[in-house]
C-alpha cells in the first residue's frame, strides 16, 4: 500500500486543494469583514492586508471551482451540479452556497471598494455610480450574510467529508469544526503574506489584530485535533484502526507530527509569542509565519483526505 | 462598532438554527415519505452452493456490456482451509446490496444516482451523473465504478435494463449452475426468495451502518471464524 495509491481511495489530492481554497476564500473574507468594522472602517480598502484577502476570496474560490469541474470524470456537464440539486446531499447544498456566497462576496467588495472605484469612474457611467450606491445601502445586512455565508462555507469543507459513512475516520463530527478553524486561520495566514507582499506595514495595526486572534486559534485548533484522534481511539473498532494507520509510522505519519504538528502549529505558535513580546514586526517574521501556517493547512487537508480513506468501515 | 458585533451575533444565531433546521429536514426527509413500493427485489448468495466457477460474473459482463477492467460483480475467495484432500474455499459475493437505505443516493448532487420507488432497485442515471465520484465514496461496500466507456457511475442494477426489461431473470442468477443465486421479491410471502430466506439463517454485511442491504448470504460451512 503506497501513501498515494490504494484500493479505497476514491478523491485525490485535487478535492484536498478544493477545499483548502474554499476555506482559505471563507477565512480571508472573514478577516477583511473583521478589520474593516473593527479597525478601519471606511479606509479599509487603503490597507494592503485588506486588499490581499479582497483579492485572495474571489480567485480562491475560483480556482477551488475551477479544480472541482476538472476533477468530474464529464467536466462538461458542470451545469448539472447547478441544475439539479438534492437536498440530502451535501455536495449539492454546498454548490448552492457557493453560489450565494460568490454574489454576497461580490457585493461586499463594492461596499468596500466604493470609493476608489466611483473615483476611477469620474462620472464617466452613471448607471455604475447607481448600482454602487444601491449596493452600499445595504452593506450591514450584505456584511452579516456574508459572514454566515463564509462561516457555512468553512464548515462545508469538512461536512462534505464527515457524511461518508464509508471511512470511519471521516466520519467524525469534530471534522467540520476543524476543518472551518484550519479555514480560518489558513484565510488569516493568506491576509497576512498578501498583505505584506502588498507593502502592508509589518508591524501595523492589522497585523497586531490579526495575530491576537491568530493564537487563540491555533489552540483551539490543537485541541480539535486532539479530540478528534482521541475520540477516534476511545471508539475503538475500525475508528481506532484508522487513527493509528493515520498518525503511526509511515509516510503520512511523518506528514502528521513533522509538517502539521512543528510546521503547521507549533512554530507559527511559537513565532506569533515571540512576536508579540519583541517590540517590532519584520516582514520576515510575518511572512515565514504566515507561509509555515498555509503549509500546515495544506497538510492537514492532505493528511485527512488520504489518510481518511485508508480504513474502511 | 457594536451595530456590527450586534449583526455577527444575529448572523451566528441565524447560521446555526440554518444548520440545525436542514439536518433536521434532511433526517425527516430520509426517513419515510417514500412511495408504497409495488415490490421489492432481493437477493440470495447461497455461499454453501457456490463453487467459485465466475459464471455468474461473465454471464453479467456479456448481458450488461461491462467494459474490460472493471466489473459490476465479483466473487471473492478465501482459502483454501483445512488440509488436503479435505480443503475448501470460501467463496463471497460482491456486488451491489441494494440497499433499502442508500448512502449513495443520499450523496448524488444530481439525483442520478436514485432508487426506483416501485421496484427498491438503485440504479444510476447515466445522463444526469457528472461523475464527482461522490456516491463511489459513499457506498460502505465500495462497489462503484466509473464506467470507462460512459464517463458515469456504474454498478449491478440487478439486470434493471437488460434481462429484467424483458421479463426474464438477471443474468447472473440464470448463469449460476448451482442455483446458488435466488433473486425475486421480499414482499411476496409466495416467493422463491422469501421461502430460501426462510429455509436456512442468513446473514448481511455491515448491518451496523443502517444501510438495510437487500443481498442476503446463506453463510459457507467451511471458512474461518474470526472474531
Ligand atoms: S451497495 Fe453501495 S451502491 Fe449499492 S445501494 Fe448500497 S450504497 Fe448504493
Ligand atoms: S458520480 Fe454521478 S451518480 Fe455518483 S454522486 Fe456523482 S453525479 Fe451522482
Ligand atoms: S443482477 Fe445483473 S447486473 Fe447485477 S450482478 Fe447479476 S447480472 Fe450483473
Amino acid at each position: 500500500m503506497s501513501p498515494f495509491h490504494f484500493d479505497s481511495l476514491t478523491w485525490p489530492w485535487p478535492i484536498a486543494i478544493y477545499l483548502f481554497l474554499a476555506g482559505i476564500s471563507a477565512g480571508a473574507i472573514c478577516f477583511a469583514v473583521l478589520l474593516k468594522h473593527f479597525k478601519l472602517g471606511r479606509d479599509a480598502y487603503k490597507s494592503g492586508f485588506v486588499q490581499a484577502a479582497c483579492l485572495i476570496a474571489p480567485l480562491a474560490v475560483f480556482a477551488g471551482l475551477g479544480i472541482l469541474v476538472i476533477d468530474l470524470t464529464k467536466p462538461f456537464d458542470f451545469w448539472k451540479i447547478l441544475v439539479f440539486y438534492n437536498p440530502t446531499s451535501v455536495m449539492s447544498v454546498g454548490v448552492a452556497v457557493l453560489m450565494v456566497y460568490q454574489v454576497a462576496l461580490f457585493a461586499w467588495l463594492a461596499c468596500v471598494f466604493k470609493e476608489p472605484a466611483l473615483s476611477w469612474c469620474n462620472g464617466r457611467w452613471p448607471v455604475v455610480e447607481k448600482l454602487f450606491s444601491a449596493i452600499a445601502k445595504h452593506e450591514a445586512s450584505i456584511t452579516g450574510f456574508l459572514v454566515i455565508l463564509a462561516l457555512s462555507l468553512g464548515a462545508y469543507t469538512g461536512f462534505l467529508l464527515s457524511a461518508l459513512t464509508t471511512y470511519p475516520m471521516l466520519n467524525n463530527p469534530v471534522l467540520p469544526l476543524l476543518f472551518l478553524v484550519s479555514g480560518l486561520s489558513s484565510g488569516a495566514a493568506g491576509t497576512l503574506l498578501g498583505g505584506v507582499l502588498l507593502k502592508g506595514n509589518p508591524d501595523g495595526k492589522e497585523v497586531h489584530f490579526i495575530h491576537n486572534i491568530e493564537i487563540p486559534m491555533i489552540l483551539v485548533e490543537i485541541v480539535l485535533i486532539f479530540t478528534f484522534f482521541t475520540g477516534l481511539i476511545l471508539t475503538g473498532g475500525q475508528s481506532q484502526v484508522a487513527a493509528f494507520a493515520a498518525i503511526g509510522e509511515g509516510f503520512w505519519g511523518w506528514i502528521f507530527w513533522a509538517g502539521i504538528v512543528v510546521v503547521g502549529l507549533s512554530m507559527p505558535l511559537a513565532f506569533n509569542l515571540f512576536m508579540k513580546a519583541s517590540s517590532k514586526r519584520k516582514f520576515s517574521y510575518v511572512a515565514i509565519t504566515a507561509s509555515c501556517s498555509l503549509i500546515g493547512v495544506l497538510l492537514l487537508r492532505n493528511f485527512i483526505l488520504y489518510t481518511g480513506q485508508m480504513t474502511v468501515a | 462598532m457594536s451595530n456590527s458585533r450586534r449583526l455577527f451575533l444575529k448572523g451566528a444565531c441565524a447560521a446555526a438554527v440554518g444548520a440545525s433546521g436542514f439536518t433536521i429536514a434532511t433526517a425527516k426527509g430520509t426517513a419515510g415519505s417514500d412511495v408504497e413500493p409495488v415490490c421489492n427485489y432481493a437477493l440470495v448468495h447461497d455461499e454453501t452452493k457456490c463453487i467459485g466457477c465466475d459464471a455468474c460474473s461473465i454471464a453479467c459482463r456479456e448481458v450488461n456490456q461491462v467494459p474490460e477492467g472493471v466489473s459490476r460483480l465479483e466473487i471473492e475467495r478465501e482459502g483454501p482451509f483445512g488440509e488436503y484432500p479435505n480443503q475448501h474455499f470460501r467463496f463471497t459475493r460482491k456486488s451491489c446490496q441494494h440497499c433499502d437505505d442508500t448512502p449513495c443516493v443520499k450523496v448524488c448532487p444530481t439525483g442520478a444516482a436514485y432508487k426506483d420507488p416501485k421496484t427498491g432497485i438503485v440504479s444510476v442515471d447515466e445522463w444526469k451523473c457528472v461523475g464527482c465520484q461522490y456516491c463511489i465514496a459513499a457506498c460502505p461496500y465500495q462497489i462503484r465504478f466509473i464506467n470507462p466507456v460512459t464517463k458515469a457511475a456504474d454498478k449491478c442494477d440487478f439486470c434493471k435494463e437488460t434481462r429484467l426489461k424483458e421479463g426474464q431473470l438477471p443474468a447472473c442468477v440464470t448463469a449460476c449452475p448451482t442455483k446458488a443465486l435466488t433473486f425475486g421479491d421480499i414482499t411476496d410471502p409466495q416467493s422463491q426468495v422469501v421461502q430460501v430466506l426462510k429455509s436456512a439463517p442468513s446473514y448481511r454485511t455491515k448491518t451496523d451502518l443502517g444501510t438495510r442491504p437487500k443481498l442476503f448470504r446463506i453463510a459457507s460451512q467451511s471458512g474461518e471464524i474470526k472474531l
